[in-house]
């Protein structure tokens, strides 16, 4: 019957969210922005797209010269990629709190993982 | 103490070394963090030089058993000495350890000639050791790995797995009761 291919694929379309809603909930909660970050090269995107990172935190970074998200990154790199360093230095220059340093670190960290 | 601000980005990696503080390349955006971390170092009192060596080993007479045991320890660091002086409270965790690392190897090979026999004098030191050994790799993988992160699960694993054999279940029903006609066997 020729409904069958349609039934197969709505079938692999809910299979498809029905897995991204598992990984979801299983894991530790990532937000939105994080997860918008990490799904692509961060090209030319703005410091403000980092997790963790608002327009706060944003403002103060520009101040000190990190106007793009890939600056930051060519910091978080300079570190080694080391947390407790990384997360110092983003307290020390925007006076980040515990969240977000967490935040921009993990964000960071798994953009790494994925391209790097 | 010597104005840290004028000094050059060589001589701060070299202070962070002599400190044993982990640090990557000095550069001008990371100059400020690191000479933070070497006040830090310096008001806490941490003794970098390496005239203090003896001073240090003669408190502890542990310490020097350790070194020669595990030198892999000491090599993560790049310096042993230095590693050691700036973490006097591990140091001294370890020391614990140590001694019940030493106490537990000894009667190992008496406990590896009776393991089958079920002797009643031999029934509480596996069991002592078996806690010590077992809290010594406990806190050994804690301090090797203390940034592992315990993954939460909101949805529990056997959860997931059931949910996936069931839905496994359904498609092979599905599949198996379909009408095979051209177009599918096309696809397949």
């Amino acid at each position: 019957m020729p409904m069958m291919t349609l039934q197969f694929d709505l079938l692999r379309g809910g299979l498809c969210k029905l897995s991204r809603w598992i990984s979801d909930t299983a894991m530790s909660s990532t937000s939105q922005k994080h997860k918008e970050f990490v799904a692509e090269p961060m090209g030319e995107k703005p410091v403000m797209a980092l997790a963790g990172i608002g327009e706060v935190l944003g403002k103060k970074l520009e101040e000190h010269g990190f106007d793009k998200a890939y600056v930051v990154l060519g910091q978080f790199l300079v570190l080694k990629k080391d947390e407790e360093l990384f997360r110092d230095w983003l307290k020390d220059t925007c006076g980040a709190n515990a969240k977000q340093q967490r935040d921009c670190y993990g964000c960071l960290k798994e953009w790494c993982d994925a391209f790097l | 103490m010597a104005s840290l601000s004028s000094k050059s980005l060589q001589e701060i990696s070299d202070l962070l070394d002599e400190y044993g503080i982990k640090h990557g390349p000095v550069v001008e955006t990371t100059r400020n963090l690191y000479v933070k971390k070497l006040k830090e170092a310096m008001t806490k009192g941490k003794k970098a030089k390496p005239s203090s060596d003896k001073t240090f080993y003669r408190e502890e007479e542990e310490e020097v058993t350790y070194v020669y045991r595990t030198p892999t320890r000491s090599d993560i660091s790049g310096d042993g000495g230095a590693y050691m002086r700036s973490r006097p409270e591990w140091t001294e965790r370890e020391y614990e350890h140590e001694t019940s690392y030493s106490s537990y190897s000894k009667p190992r090979p008496e406990y590896r000639g009776s393991d089958l026999v079920d002797e009643p004098y031999m029934y509480d030191t596996p069991s002592t050791y078996k806690n010590s050994y077992s809290k010594i790799t406990a806190m050994k993988s804690e301090q090797q790995v203390p940034k592992a992160q315990k993954s939460s699960r909101l949805v529990p694993l056997w959860l997931q797995l059931l949910f996936f054999l069931a839905l496994a279940a359904f498609l092979y029903l599905v599949f198996s009761n379909m009408e095979i006609n051209e177009s599918i066997k096309g696809i397949m």
